[in-house]
């Protein structure tokens, strides 16, 4: 068991490392960033015109002027921050702050200047002074460069950290109440008109794109039902912004718990109907194949009542491989639910990821990322140790 | 021949010749109706793709800015019926709808073929050789399957969505693109980007699958007596380990297609797979999704395709799982 751990660990935290700098390295070659929002801005005129200056502000504050590798290492452990020991190496070039230009003249007149080169180049030395993260190993994210400019990423991710929890936990937990039950109900009474009816919902729900019911359900329960006057439900956001009036149930002040929670209904509800179509499903196949084990047959024999035969010799037994899943869960808490938390505009971690690569915020994008491996890997940890839990016949090595 | 007649159920054909696999299979599924359904409604959706340039009743980025968002079978000031209404751009959404069905569909084949390729390849290799190609693919499939799929699919798609103009396709692979597609040259890159980088993400499964049956498969005494016959290790790829794996790829390939459908549509949902103007149903729905309160028919248009297409694809694999199945009773 030790020896497995100490190989795991391992293992995970090389993953962990190539998915950082795969994470890292894609992100830089990608387009946008910080320099493109401010062009942006400058190209749209207004008050705060932006000059030379600023530009290479901003370039500093986000080290764009750092060669990757460095770059990759600052933002990994927060080193190097200046000269190693001392004065060693304080000369050695590290970057390149005004890259060089080269006036190309063509043939035909035409002329182009294109960067090559470097003109002024950075060296460890003129690192010392710079502002740094600690390094994402000791859990510092850096700074947002474009959602929240300037803000450490830790910030950003806490504030919306609470509203991806309490989303999936109440779907996890709404689903296990009411999918495990159906599973286990299903097997029991197998080919009857409960299990036709229960897998073929199953199957259109396992089948459906999230996002298609998402729109459905926001079609359906909250556009129709108020054009026709009828009780509807508040979509998009976690909280309103102003009181609105519901048919029936008077007037909802804005950000009381009524109105967080009438939000918080129909996210929750998709996320559950999607979690319960999958985890019956699966609760029934290995329900039934544990029901026709010699044990529970044994059981039967021997007079035990058929509910204790049910909840104890089978369900148990069949709840191993569904133990698995559940483990799996941890890592869908933040990838799973990020088209769900799209479609209702809710404020958690899968839309701030969403948001992250499409303006382009690459620390945001990385740190998010990062969390998504390792929450991964911490569940893949997690479904092979408790396998040796409920199954003691399991040997891990 | 009295014994074999009566072994032989009656209502099947008295042939003299044993009945080849490929007919079984189909008169297995024959008897799974809902699956026919299915299969019968996905030909419907496949023949007006492949007819949208066509049938389709306006030209596709026509504007009209007299006509936005006519509700379905309204006519418009120029007395033409559009049977699906426009959209914000006053496009006729019929139209759009229907070379939607050609990129999306298209896509969902196109992408889940060069990948079940590159899984059953990889895997036929990784089964049959083992050692240090088996190695190989293993652990990259190994390491593959830690990423968290979606967030990182969505990283490489804004990467190379949007730069796809800097890669030099070669002019015959964007001429065979834009005519299977049905999109003008211009976004055949941006389509064929998609498509490439959906089929990178998705050969893992088929890839382990392929692999696991080929490492049974390739126990079997007929390989050994193959192989004491002479037959070399192509032969023995090509004639025997391969037909006899394949049953469950065939599975294993309806069920990916769905997969590539809502993956896609989820990307052009989220607006990061293709954009418009090149239409598809998850970004028709997408730019449908600003107007879902002043007009709730237009979500539901492009979203019913989707729906519908993923879950005939499924019961068609569903069919198709039985009907191979030799164990299964239909």
């Amino acid at each position: 068991m030790a020896a497995f751990l100490v190989r795991r660990l391992l293992q995970m935290f090389l993953v962990t490392i190539v998915a950082a700098i795969c994470s890292y390295s894609l992100l830089y070659i990608s387009p946008g960033g910080p320099i493109e929002t401010l062009l942006a801005e400058k190209q749209n005129g207004g008050a705060n015109r932006i000059d030379q200056s600023d530009i290479q502000r901003v370039i500093e504050r986000f080290e764009l002027d750092i060669n990757l590798p460095i770059r990759f290492s600052r933002w990994l452990i927060g080193w190097p921050n200046g000269p190693i020991f001392g004065s060693f190496g304080a000369d050695w070039v590290v970057g390149c702050t005004t890259p060089g230009k080269v006036r190309l003249r063509y043939p035909d007149g035409r002329t182009e200047i294109v960067e090559e080169g470097c003109e002024n180049t950075l060296t460890l030395a003129e690192l010392e002074g710079r502002k740094a993260s600690r390094g994402v190993a000791f859990g510092d994210f850096g700074e947002s460069q474009v959602i929240l400019r300037g803000r450490p990423v830790t910030d950003l991710i806490g504030s919306r950290l609470f509203y991806t929890l309490y989303l999936m936990g109440g779907a996890v937990g709404l689903a296990l109440l009411i999918g495990v039950p159906i599973g286990v109900y299903s097997a029991v009474k197998q080919y009857s008109r409960f299990d036709y009816t229960m897998t073929s919902i199953a199957f259109v729900g396992s089948s459906l794109p999230s996002f298609v019911f998402g729109i459905f359900a926001i079609l359906i329960l909250s556009v129709l039902a108020k054009q026709a006057g009828l009780p509807y439900l508040p979509s998009g956001d976690a909280v309103g912004v102003r009181d609105y009036v519901i048919p029936l149930l008077g007037t909802i002040t804005a950000g009381s718990f009524f109105d967080r929670f009438l939000r918080f209904l129909m996210p929750c509800g998709v996320l559950t109907f999607i979690n319960i179509a999958g985890w019956s499903r699966f609760v029934r196949t290995s329900m039934l194949e544990v029901l026709s084990q010699d044990y529970v047959r044994t059981a039967r024999a021997k007079g035990v009542k058929e509910s204790a035969v049910v909840l104890k010799h089978a369900l148990r037994n069949s709840l191993i491989p569904f133990v698995t899943l559940l483990a799996g869960v941890l890592a869908t808490l933040f990838g799973g639910a990020l088209i769900t938390e799209t479609v209702f505009n809710w404020p958690g971690l899968g839309r701030l990821y969403i948001d992250a690569l499409s303006r382009s915020d690459y620390n945001v994008a990385n740190a998010l990322l990062l969390i998504n491996v390792v929450l991964l890997l911490i569940g893949i940890l997690i479904t092979d140790i408790l396998y040796t839990v409920v199954d003691p016949r399991i040997r891990l090595g | 021949m009295a014994t074999t007649t009566t072994a032989v159920p009656a209502d099947e054909p008295k042939t003299t010749a044993p009945e080849s696999q490929l007919s079984i299979v189909l008169r297995r599924f024959r008897k799974h109706h809902l699956a026919m359904f299915c299969l019968g409604l996905l030909t419907v959706m496949l023949l007006l793709s492949a007819l949208a340039p066509v049938i389709a009743p306006f030209p596709r980025d026509q504007l009209d800015s007299a006509a936005k968002f006519l509700t379905p079978l309204s006519v418009d000031h120029a007395g033409k019926l559009r049977i699906f209404g426009t959209d914000h751009l006053g496009r006729d959404y019929t139209t759009r709808l229907l070379f939607a069905s050609r990129v999306s569909l298209g896509t969902a084949v196109f992408a889940t073929l060069i990948a079940s390729t590159i899984g059953i390849v990889l895997g036929l290799l990784a089964g049959f050789f083992g050692g240090w190609i088996d190695t190989i693919i293993s652990r990259t499939l190994e390491v593959v399957a830690t990423f968290p799929t979606l967030s990182l699919l969505l990283i490489v798609v804004s990467i190379f969505v949007g730069n796809e103009k800097n890669i030099p396709f070669p002019a015959f692979v964007t001429k065979t693109i834009s005519f299977l597609f049905a999109v003008s040259e211009r976004e055949a890159k941006l389509v064929l980007m998609v498509n490439l980088i959906l089929a990178l993400f998705g050969w893992t499964t088929t890839c382990r699958l392929m692999r696991g049956m080929v490492l049974s498969v390739r126990e079997n005494v007929y390989i050994d007596s193959a192989r004491a016959l002479g037959a070399s290790n192509l032969r023995l790829l090509a004639r025997h380990v391969f037909p006899n794996s394949l049953p469950p790829m065939i599975v294993d390939f309806t069920l990916a297609v769905n997969g590539t459908l809502v993956a896609e549509s989820a990307l052009s949902f989220l607006g990061f797979g293709i954009t418009d103007p090149t239409p598809t149903w998850g970004n028709m729905l997408n730019s449908a999704q600003s107007y879902m309160f002043q007009y709730p028919w237009m979500p539901l248009i492009p979203s019913l395709p989707i729906l519908l297409a993923s879950v005939a694809i499924n019961y068609i694999g569903d069919g198709l799982r039985d009907a191979l199945d030799p164990r299964q009773k239909i």
